[in-house]
């Protein structure tokens, strides 16, 4: 898992992510989050990867 | 031969408690008075099975068609529970094989209904559907994908043939009331129509279903799992009936948005399984009235059907921790409980049953050593809990709860409608397939994978198959060689057959020259690629068609797996601290 800055205009994703769910309800909003996180997954592709992320959403703030 | 009465109300065994329709008509089983209740005398039996359900049956004849006798008591005097067809109505191709192995396989194929196209939807839209035939792991074996056919009639096919084999003694209307275990041995007391009696048994094989008093008797543990899950079923013959396709709805818009399965039986019935609300009152529910309307619902106002069963059913699941105690080997329902996606319930017990009736042939018959028999909770356990992990995930895909679990089945969903990648979320029951072993001290690190039924050639050019040669084979292990051979190989063949209960058979590709006196043609590869290996090699594989090793030259390394499979492994205990330290622990137990 990374956990460094990938080559990404974080700026850019970040508004676009923000502008998609302008307008939606709250329920349509968390539909549009499960679906992107369905999309990733299968663009990631590596269960150990997507383990690792899951646990790092998950156990947070993580404990140092 | 199945012409006997109807049974339109039935006795609460087996866990079903309810059920209502026109039923079935079974066959029913003579009681016979035993020798013991004639002369008073106990006797020792090497084989006891508890329970003439699916895998004691299975067991029985896997075991007789082996040479093997046994003795089985069932406190019933019909096969499948009265009037009922549950549970288990799909047998997948490693059953069918199976099946085909102890001689009932074409029985089932000429009664049983064949499919492969399988339809799911959510609301009035098909999210995808799928082909079994296109599918590639199934396209090798002689036997198709799936055949479903009512419990029963299977169950019937094995009492015939079990006759026909002469070594069963078949022990209708016997309950088992009492057991002790003792050093060796155990007894158990048995209730007739003509009184009590007592039988000793070296091995007690309890395969009397998910209610097992042996549970108790042996201080078994289990893990269980309880959803609220609840499902009405209902078994019905309808005047047009609607295509040979299993339809799957995940929100049904005629089942209040839950989900609801409809698959094709023989003699024209099919199984329909309708998800109801959590809290539903299921005397309520399953009512003839209620189901009436259901049909109604779901195939138009003015279709005509018949009703021949309904009854509820709680999906849950259970797996002992233990498949062995002592003298006792639990099998089938007894060993592990599943909700019944993907037909991982039943067909894991006719795989329990071809599991250890080889290894328990092989010990009776002095081929190997009884720790051979230690290796079957290693195999089956790993099965039982690969098969309770998989039906629960489809339990959760199926009857999510509320809130998010809900919002990503929805997200899921409406993905899988449109791409296809996204379909592999949709979670309507993952077909049963023949477990690999990965943990099993009798199968190397090559092994441990089931060998589908492909066909071959004898030397003479008439068509085989795997089949075929395991029975040649009548319960030795059997090594595969792949194509040219030495001198030297074939003699090393030849002592290694002499010596230990091993056929050695070359196999021969469309280029090699045969060089062993024991020889079959595998012009295709076929043969290889069930194997699962390339070119110049060899495969060890066992009587139950699972892969003991493969490897590549004929050497000590193969005469280690030869004495691996046959549990003569000392040194891998040592080298596995946590699998000895569990087993001396189990000793201790039992002999305290």
């Amino acid at each position: 898992m990374k956990t460094t800055l990938q080559a990404l205009d974080v700026d850019t994703f970040y508004e676009q992510l923000l502008d998609s769910h302008v307008g939606l309800t709250h329920e349509q909003s968390d539909l549009l989050n499960a679906r992107l996180i369905l999309f990733l997954a299968n663009q990631i592709g590596d269960g150990k990867v997507l383990a690792d992320c899951v646990e790092m959403a998950r156990d947070w703030p993580k404990a140092s | 031969m199945m012409a006997l009465p109807i049974y339109p109300e039935t006795t609460p065994t087996k866990g079903y408690e309810f059920t209502q329709g026109t039923g079935y008509t079974l066959p029913e089983y003579p009681f016979i008075e035993p020798v013991e209740l004639k002369t008073g005398e106990v006797h020792r039996h090497p084989i006891v099975i508890v329970g003439a359900g699916l895998t004691g049956l299975t067991f029985a004849c896997a075991l007789a068609r082996l040479g093997v006798a046994a003795v089985v008591l069932e406190e019933d005097n019909t096969v499948g529970v009265k009037g009922a067809s549950l549970c288990d109505i799909g047998y997948t191709q490693k059953s069918l094989e199976i099946f085909q192995r102890l001689g009932i396989y074409e029985r089932m194929a000429a009664k049983g209904v064949q499919w492969s196209v399988g339809r799911t939807f959510a609301g009035a839209q098909e999210v995808y559907s799928f082909d079994l035939r296109q599918q590639n792991n199934f396209g090798q074996s002689i036997q198709p994908p799936f055949i479903n056919l009512q419990q029963f009639y299977l169950e019937g096919y094995l009492v015939d043939r079990i006759g026909e084999l002469g070594l069963t003694d078949m022990r209708w209307q016997s309950r088992v009331v009492d057991f002790a275990q003792h050093e060796g041995f155990a007894t158990l007391s048995v209730d007739t129509p003509a009184g009590r009696y007592q039988i000793e048994a070296e091995h007690v094989i309890d395969a009397s279903g998910a209610h097992s008093p042996f549970h108790a008797w042996c201080g078994a543990t289990l893990t269980s799992h309880r959803g609220d899950d609840l499902w009405c079923i209902a078994d019905v013959r309808f005047k047009t009936p609607p295509p040979a396709e299993r339809l799957t709805w995940i929100e049904a818009p005629f089942n209040e948005n839950r989900a609801v399965w409809q698959h094709l039986m023989a003699d024209d019935v099919w199984r329909i399984d309708y998800q109801m609300a959590p809290n539903a009152d299921l005397t309520h529910v399953c009512s003839q009235a209620r189901v009436t309307e259901r049909l109604r619902q779901q195939f138009g106002p003015h279709v005509e059907f018949e009703v021949i069963w309904v009854g509820p059913y709680t999906y849950r699941s259970q797996c002992l921790d233990r498949l062995r105690i002592g003298s006792v080997f639990f099998m089938g329902d007894t060993a592990k409980v599943v909700s019944p996606f993907g037909a991982r319930g039943g067909n894991t017990g006719v795989a329990d049953a071809d599991n250890l009736a080889w290894k328990l042939a092989a010990v009776l018959q002095g081929r190997a050593p009884p720790s051979l028999l230690d290796s079957y909770h290693e195999e089956r356990i790993e099965a039982a809990e690969q098969n309770v992990r998989v039906t629960n995930r489809t339990t959760r895909f199926l009857r999510p709860a509320d809130g998010v679990e809900r919002l990503f089945r929805a997200a899921a969903i409406s993905l899988a409608m449109q791409h296809t990648f996204a379909r592999q979320f949709i979670n309507t029951g993952r077909m049963a397939i023949a477990n690999p072993y990965t943990h099993s001290t009798v199968c190397e690190r090559s092994g441990g994978l089931s060998v589908p039924n492909v066909r071959l050639h004898w030397a003479d050019g008439s068509p085989g198959s795997v089949n075929d040669l395991l029975n040649w084979a009548g319960g030795d292990l059997l090594v595969l060689v792949f194509d040219d051979i030495s001198d030297a190989t074939c003699e090393r063949l030849r002592q290694l057959s002499s010596h230990t209960p091993v056929r050695c058979v070359q196999v021969v590709g469309p280029h090699a020259q045969h060089l062993a006196r024991e020889h079959v043609r595998d012009l295709h590869g076929h043969l290889q690629g069930a194997c699962h290996v390339f070119g110049h090699a060899w495969a060890l594989i066992r009587p139950d068609a699972y892969l003991a090793a493969t490897g590549e030259s004929v050497d000590a390394g193969l005469i280690q797996a030869v004495e691996h499979a046959l549990g003569i492994q000392h040194e891998t205990l040592r080298d596995r601290p946590e699998r000895s330290a569990a087993l001396s622990s189990t000793d201790q137990k039992e002999t305290a």
